[in-house]
């Protein structure tokens, strides 16, 4: 099904929502956070997209393919990059044990509070689109 | 458990868009207790307090039957509680929640697909996100339940 013609007001609210959730954070952290959800939710229309996003914005190739495997992949990604993605895996998966005090306090840390609700705002938003994308099976490569 | 942040204070223009996606998403549902139903099932499975203490009471106000409320974690075993419309809504939400555990399988699918148009189906989907949506937020800050957002 084609989602967006069927619920534009439910897709405009939904481009409402990247623009508020992106505002201001650092745009190949926004590609890593988009990528790690959409790895982990499986969407592949996602996935693809952001892999493209992440080339086009001059991310290196290690970065992109080791992103599945960063907590193993030292000196790949900054510190702040990997509470971004810690908190990115907690919060995609909520049915698998909340959002721990470790992982909400490494990131806090890294993100002083408007950017941390910021980067909260960024993981929802990915979600939602993965969980359109995943329902609806949007075809990767297609608009 | 501490609240940890305001978001919703702070983040006035994602809570407006967020508020507009639900509500666009309600209206085009156009079952309201149905909608509350799925609301609060996916409030259970991503474990969000202060969205289940919302629903719930919203559920009791609506005037649904105590029994359907608390037998809901169970919909699967709890017989002619719950209608095969309100069944096939209940699969598509947990697995649209639960995305980890597998896609969204064509059987479960096409059992929703059998019982809401496509317009209906659209809709109950960006019912299903943007409960998922809430929850996220409200479960990384801690959100208390009970109190105003």
């Amino acid at each position: 099904m084609h989602w967006a013609k069927l619920a534009p007001e439910a897709f405009k609210a939904m481009i409402a929502l990247e623009v508020a959730a992106k505002r201001g954070l650092d745009p190949t952290l926004v590609e890593l956070v988009k990528i790690r959800a959409s790895q982990v939710n499986r969407c592949a229309f996602c996935l693809d997209m952001h892999v493209k996003d992440a080339r086009k914005a001059g991310e290196t190739e290690e970065r992109i393919y080791l992103l599945n495997a960063w907590e193993e992949a030292d000196g790949f990604y900054t510190e702040k990059e990997r509470a971004a993605l810690a908190l990115t895996e907690a919060i995609t998966v909520l049915t698998d044990g909340f959002v721990p005090d470790e992982v909400y306090e490494r990131a806090a840390a890294h993100f002083e509070e408007a950017e941390l609700a910021q980067l909260i705002a960024l993981i929802t938003t990915i979600n939602a689109w993965n969980r359109f994308g995943v329902s609806t099976r949007m075809a990767p490569g297609q608009d | 458990m501490t609240h940890r942040m305001k978001f919703w204070g702070r983040q006035r223009a994602f809570y407006e868009a967020q508020l507009r996606l639900t509500l666009a998403a309600k209206k085009g549902l156009g079952d309201p207790v149905l909608g509350e139903l799925v609301v609060l099932r996916a409030s259970q499975l991503n474990r969000c307090a202060f969205c289940i203490d919302m629903h719930v009471g919203n559920l009791r106000e609506a005037g649904v039957a105590q029994q359907r409320i608390d037998l809901l974690p169970a919909w699967e075993e709890a017989g002619a509680l719950y209608s095969e419309r309100e069944r096939a809504a209940l699969a598509l939400t947990e697995a649209v929640t639960v995305l980890t555990d597998g896609f969204v399988p064509d059987e479960v699918y096409e059992r929703a697909a059998a019982h809401f148009d496509e317009s209906e189906l659209a809709h109950l989907i960006a019912v299903i996100v943007a409960i998922n949506n809430w929850n996220r937020v409200n479960v990384a800050v801690r959100q208390p339940p009970g109190q105003e957002l």
